[in-house]
């Protein structure tokens, strides 16, 4: 680790080095300098001022806005906006649709993360240790993650599509019977965590790509001098120097799909008998359909504490290795 | 400038930033002149729409006559997807005070509308000024369109849920009338139209009849709500008490359902795309469609037959909806603006001709009585369904593009996919609405 701050607090009866006399080493960047760090403080707020602004606006507020809103029975018609304690809370916990939706988002997040992180770090490690072309492979791999949701949509639609779609054609040419992909319970969120891992794995290839080349050649060369065989050298050398990046790729991938909501809203809208809705969409069905925001928010921010204790547990252990 | 010819960087910020004040005086000053559209000395009237495809393309050309027959308002017509999204974004500019001048809506969302304060009545003198009066339209619906005793919305059409067919396959099937076209008695009562069905699938090789259930959530309501009352079914939706339907009524249908979506009569997983291509390439012989439908199915078969819904139970019943002109409240109300709009209204209205060349059903009767409508074919071979025709049932929460048909078809579905018997369909229908009784009125 670099120099840390930490440690250079002058102790009592002990002058700081002197930034000014030639040392033979660069000046602690220290509090010392009091002055010219606090005009460095002046533009650095100057430059962080404009995203902060936004933030403050475009997300502080409206998070706080819907804190206040879900202790509130506050319609999206503007009407009836009273104060109502906790009742939208024991409502939401006494809500079954709350626990279902709940359940079909982390269903969904475990049968897409598993892929997502395997299938990208299968893809990276082909086009790294050398497929012919690798070009064509990085391109094929990561255009899909350039399509918006509604174009991956529709894509998927027409393969899905009962009785005229393209896989049950094929199906039907092996002799085989058509599928529900999209219209039977138990098939539906298969197909949805299929089209996402489709669709984005090529991110999460791409950080494994990066993290790959990033991993010194010496090493390699020292164990294939050792005698080591390509097996060894995948077990004993690349992949525990994926670990950091794999743990980055695990958290952002279960946020993202935790946060699940496009794909599906135009696949399946939910169904079949809601065995595809996610609570983001219960959020929004409640919020925007059937205008009730109060509760709308109250059921966000259960979600939100979910997330938010996930993450604090997720980042403690990750203290400690750094 | 500077004597090279050329602009230098300071003089083009500086002629950006003049610009740029202009431009923001300008609309200022176009913002002072309101009502009239800014620039052009007219008053703009906004008109949102749910119409995409045909029905948005007539709007448009009647919304072009109007403006032309009125060259002092400048309409701009908006279309908007249709589905549960048009009616949130109408509702947030109507609650943020800046929505359109006038807005479609189906006339089923009304009960969850009105009450809010969402819409404004309409003038009954103002219209009636415009030749616009209740003894226009067919009673049912004139009542259908009004709220706590005042008129909160304008009937553009009824639009039902129909039978279309394919004339060639009814006559081979033998269930053609002397004119050529379906016998609807041919199809009466649920043996003779399953029977009918396996008929047209003999003839076409494949399947009788084309219905898309699968994601298609009011395609499922608008079946189940018609053939139940059809069946005579009842219903109580009281808010804070559990939710009635005739549970035997209810379940007769989904049997019926279940014997026709067997994969004879209808193709057993079908969705609506499917639904259309399968009948417009002549591979069944009827489809249950909207009417709204029919330019589309024209267009691949120019002699498509259309009639009102078979009577597959004994209540005569068609289930149907309408399009009906709204106007959100304004946060700053203008008087200018809203004359204007009754004037643009009362035009759309009686554009209704061009608006029945889609296959809507005009809601203004002076239209239906014109012998260029009666000529209209097959138009005028389903106009009954108006006389028949079943809404939605009325509580907040229903309606098209409701959150409450998309659960109701999630209800279903498993027991349309012959997955679950016909009865698990009415107790998931129940506990669903039960739900919704359950949840307060949030308007």
């Amino acid at each position: 680790m670099t120099v840390s701050n930490a440690g250079v607090t002058a102790p009592p009866g002990r002058a700081l080095p002197d930034s000014r006399k030639p040392s033979g080493r660069p000046a602690p960047r220290t509090a010392a300098r009091g002055k010219s760090l606090r005009e460095r403080d002046k533009s650095g707020y100057l430059f962080v001022a404009p995203f902060a602004v936004a933030t403050g606006l475009f997300l502080l507020l409206p998070t706080l806005y819907g804190l206040w809103m879900s202790f509130t029975n506050q319609s999206l018609t503007g009407t009836g906006s009273e104060f109502i304690g906790f009742a939208n809370y024991a409502e939401a916990f006494s809500d079954p649709q709350v626990w279902q939706t709940l359940w079909n988002t982390v269903w969904f997040t475990i049968l897409s993360t598993v892929p997502l992180v395997v299938v990208a770090l299968v893809m990276a490690l082909l086009v790294h240790t050398g497929l012919p072309g690798q070009w064509v492979w990085r391109m094929s791999f990561f255009a899909p993650y350039l399509l918006t949701s509604a174009v991956v949509s529709s894509l998927s639609s027409w393969l899905f599509q009962p009785d005229i779609g393209l896989l049950d054609t094929w199906l039907a040419g092996l002799g085989l019977g058509p599928v529900g992909w999209l219209t039977d319970e138990n098939v539906a969120m298969f197909s949805i965590a299929a089209v996402t891992v489709w669709w984005t794995v090529g991110f999460n290839f791409l950080l494994y790509l990066a993290a790959l080349q990033g991993i010194p050649a010496q090493q390699y060369e020292a164990a294939t001098i050792d005698g080591a065989g390509g097996w060894r050298r995948l077990f004993s050398i690349t992949l525990p120097q994926l670990r950091p990046i794999t743990l980055v790729i695990l958290v952002l991938q279960l946020l993202a799909s935790l946060k699940v909501f496009d794909q599906i809203y135009l696949l399946t809208a939910g169904g079949p008998n809601g065995s595809t809705r996610p609570i983001l969409e219960y959020v929004y069905d409640t919020g925007f359909t059937n205008y009730r925001l109060g509760y709308a928010s109250a059921i966000s921010y259960v979600f939100f504490a979910l997330i938010l204790v996930f993450t604090l547990v997720r980042l403690l252990p990750s203290k400690k290795e750094a | 400038m500077g004597s090279s010819g050329g602009l230098s960087r300071r003089d083009l910020l500086r002629a950006a930033l003049v610009g740029a004040g202009g431009v923001a005086l300008g609309g200022a000053l176009a913002g002072c002149a309101t009502p009239s559209a800014a620039g052009s000395g007219k008053t703009s009237v906004m008109v949102w729409d749910l119409f995409s495809g045909g029905d948005g393309a007539l709007m448009q050309e009647m919304a072009g006559v109007v403006a032309s027959a009125n060259p002092d308002i400048a309409v701009e017509t908006t279309t908007l997807a249709w589905g549960p999204p048009y009616y949130t974004k109408l509702a947030m500019a109507s609650s943020g005070g800046r929505p359109p001048e006038a807005a479609v809506m189906h006339m089923s969302r009304l009960a969850g509308y009105a009450p809010g304060g969402l819409l404004e009545p309409f003038d009954l003198e103002a219209l009636a000024a415009l030749g616009i009066r209740e003894e226009h339209f067919a009673p049912a619906v004139w009542q259908k369109a009004q709220f706590d005793g005042q008129l909160y919305a304008l009937p553009l059409d009824t639009h039902p849920y129909i039978a279309f067919h394919n004339p060639d396959i009814v006559q081979q099937a033998g269930l053609a009338g002397a004119d050529g076209k379906l016998d609807l008695s041919a199809v009466a009562g649920a043996d003779n139209f399953l029977e009918a069905g396996r008929a047209m699938a003999e003839v076409t090789g494949e399947t009788g009849v084309s219905w898309g259930y699968q994601r298609d959530p009011a395609g499922c309501w608008r079946m189940f709500w018609g053939l139940y009352s059809q069946n005579g079914g009842g219903y109580e939706l009281t808010p804070g008490r559990p939710a009635a339907l005739d549970e035997e009524a209810a379940t007769e249908v989904f049997e019926f359902l279940q014997a026709m979506v067997d994969g004879k009569v209808a193709a057993k997983n079908q969705d609506g795309n499917a639904a259309s291509g399968r009948f417009m390439s002549n591979r069944t012989g009827l489809m249950f469609a909207g009417e709204w439908d029919l330019p589309m199915f024209q267009g691949a078969n120019p002699d498509v037959g259309a009639t009102q819904f078979p009577a597959i139970f004994d209540t005569p019943a068609n289930y149907a909806d309408s399009h009906a002109f709204v106007l959100p409240k304004q946060g700053t109300p203008n008087p200018a603006k809203r004359e204007a709009t009754y004037r643009v209204l009362a035009g759309l209205l009686k554009e209704g001709l061009t608006w029945a060349s889609a296959g809507h059903i005009p809601a203004y009767q002076p239209i239906v009585q014109e012998p260029a409508y009666q000529e209209l074919t097959p138009q005028r071979d389903y106009a009954p369904a108006a006389e028949v025709a079943v809404f939605d049932p009325d509580a907040w929460f229903t309606g098209g593009g409701s959150d409450f048909q998309t659960r109701m078809a999630d209800a279903m579905t498993d027991t349309l996919a012959g997955k679950a018997p016909a009865r698990t369909a009415v107790t998931r229908m129940l506990s669903e609405m039960d739900r919704f009784l359950s949840q307060p009125n949030p308007a």
